[in-house]
């Protein structure tokens, strides 16, 4: 990593950071792909000339975001004035000037998906003031944030770098009684538990409405609770105060066996890994037993008292599922997932899977990477574990860059009779002459037991001959959760070559398209 | 109390290699910047703050001992 900066913040980054000169960029390292700009308001007596450093900084960020290179990320915190001085209440230039360059960086990152805006301030606003500089250090060093706060910085700031590597939970878990309301379903009856009305139901009743909105952020919602599966849908139905009901949650568990077997078959159920889960429940020894016996989920403490509900949300979002760019595939994939509920209910009438694929009137759009798409590309190069040939993982940089080498990025976007799943798989495939090679190949596990894998694969082996490629090579690179697809390639006309450590290399030369089953609609766009 | 220095001493220079005799001169990972994270981890286990002018002058095992003798005097 390697940090733009105007003062002294060594001690706020990793020993194998590198930096800058104070305001220096004349130097851009090209062996760093994690670059970082960082800059605070100067310390100045002088408004004018803190004006004219800040439209001086401007140029320098503009010149610095024109001359990356390909593969490299700008991570831009936003300018923060941490001495503020008022000396009349009207004159707000300073101000302006300050939020007019947090504009340009966010404006920067909105067009150029190299650069990543983080809000600093949002970060400071976690301590007074008055504690931003600790002086006595400050002209001692030239460190400009206190040691206080300078200890908080780096966990903050690790935070923020993997939601913009897209690291974020998939499925919050949660118990009932006491955790969704207030006392125990099975004793004080559908009217007598506390949702809504007076404290502490008010309290729950602003922790479920917090969450539905959670769910049409993409998050899924799944219910696991020790009580009787006929109560808990009566409340449902009959109290109108519950707001968190059946239609947002994706799987639920409500019996009375051992949750973490609960936890485990929803995770199968929804098709998602245990490592993307967060468990909460209101009881100790459910969140211990859940430790225990399965370490990859995420079992945050629960407040004390129902008030700190709020506190406790806040920090859900922010420990577990708060993202850098939400897609519109996020805001669809609740419903998406429905859809799949009720396929799958359809599935059962049919006695062989071809009719099945038959009657759902599947449409592949296959499309080449485009502005529009690359992030959703990038997000799902981040979270596809089970259908991923390869498990490279990219940002949107890393793709820009090997578009830049040459390579071809395809997603395909698919649709049947029950709903519209998006984008929901890529394949990047890299060029040399009459040779195409397949650096990732995947699809997300909600379209899978489809062959649309298939399909898609053809329809660029397809593609590939017709541009007049010869030979297509490929590999697959075994990881804790890609089994299913470990002999892929084999299954698909393809020569396994060499085999070393797992990873499985694969040859085929290409003489004729592949006729791929007719009933996939499929349109090149 | 020199237990005390030296832990901080071995948190902040991350070397096994420190003693009573450890100073600036004769310790590699001591620079400006870890001499900063070494007084802030001194005022922490000892709870109390030191002038700019002691902390010009905390580099080696002994003066940090003395001036800390000092203020507690």
């Amino acid at each position: 990593m390697f940090v733009f900066r105007n003062y002294t913040v060594e001690s706020l980054f990793g020993e194998d950071t590198a930096f800058s000169g104070y305001g220096d960029i004349s130097l851009i390292p090209d062996k760093e792909n994690q670059l970082v700009w960082f800059y605070q308001v100067p310390l100045n007596f002088d408004l004018q000339s803190q004006l004219k450093e800040i439209e001086i900084t401007r140029s320098k960020l503009q010149f610095v975001v024109a001359s990356l290179a390909p593969g490299q990320s700008l991570y831009v915190l936003s300018l923060e004035n941490l001495f503020p001085l008022r000396y009349s209440d009207t004159d707000t230039s300073l101000q302006d000037a300050v939020s007019g360059f947090n504009r340009l960086a966010m404006d920067l990152a909105a067009t150029n998906p190299a650069v990543r805006f983080l809000d600093f301030g949002e970060f400071l606003s976690k301590y007074p003031a008055e504690e931003w500089i600790n002086w006595r250090f400050y002209f001692i060093s030239q460190m400009i944030l206190s040691p206080v706060v300078a200890a908080g910085f780096k966990d903050w700031f690790n935070q923020r770098i993997a939601q913009i590597r897209g690291a974020r939970k998939k499925c919050l878990v949660l118990d009932l009684d006491n955790t969704l309301w207030g006392g125990v379903l099975g004793e004080d009856g559908v009217q007598g538990i506390k949702i809504g009305g007076d404290y502490p139901g008010n309290a729950f009743l602003y922790f479920q409405e917090a969450l539905v909105t959670l769910s049409k952020m993409g998050v899924m919602l799944a219910v696991c609770s020790k009580n009787n599966e006929a109560d808990v849908f009566e409340a449902w139905n009959k109290n109108p105060f519950i707001k968190l009901k059946s239609d947002h949650i994706s799987a639920h568990r409500i019996n009375w066996d051992n949750k973490a077997d609960n936890v485990r078959s929803i995770a199968k159920e929804l098709n998602i890994g245990l490592d993307s889960m967060v468990f909460v429940d209101d009881n100790p020894t459910e969140r211990e037993l859940i430790r225990q016996q399965l370490p990859m989920v995420a079992v945050p403490e629960f407040p004390k008292k129902p008030y700190g509900l709020m506190a406790f949300y806040a920090k859900l979002l922010d420990d577990y599922f708060r993202a850098y760019l939400l897609t519109d595939e996020d805001f669809k994939k609740n419903e998406q997932y429905k859809a799949n509920a009720r396929r799958n209910l359809s599935q059962q009438q049919f006695t062989n899977l071809t009719d099945f694929i038959r009657s759902l009137e599947i449409e592949i759009d296959i499309m080449c990477v485009d502005e529009f798409n690359l992030p959703r590309i990038a997000q799902m190069t981040q979270k596809t574990n089970q259908f991923n040939l390869t498990t490279r993982r990219y940002t949107e940089a890393d793709i820009n860059g090997l578009i830049g080498a040459g390579a071809d990025v395809y997603c395909i976007s698919v649709r049947d009779r029950f709903g519209d799943n998006g984008i929901t798989g890529a394949m990047i495939v890299n060029r040399e002459g009459s040779t195409a090679k397949i650096d990732t190949f995947l699809l997300s596990c909600r379209i899978l037991g489809k062959n649309i894998e298939s399909a898609f694969f053809y329809s660029i082996v397809n593609k590939l001959l017709e541009q007049g490629v010869k030979e297509l090579q490929s590999c697959y690179i075994p990881t804790a959760k890609n089994a299913q697809v470990a002999d892929f390639y084999e299954r698909h006309g393809m020569t396994l070559l060499d085999e070393k450590n797992g990873e499985k290399y694969y040859g085929m030369i290409l003489t004729k398209p592949t006729v791929i089953d007719d009933y996939y609609t499929i349109t090149y766009k | 109390m020199d237990e005390k220095i030296l832990e901080a001493m071995r948190k902040v220079f991350r070397s096994g290699d420190i003693d009573s005799t450890t100073s600036q001169a004769n310790c590699e990972t001591w620079d400006s910047l870890h001499h900063l994270n070494f007084i802030v981890e001194l005022e922490e286990a000892f709870d109390m703050e030191f002038e700019p002018e002691e902390i010009s002058e905390m580099k080696s095992f002994a003066a940090v001992k003395s001036i800390i003798k000092n203020k507690t005097k």
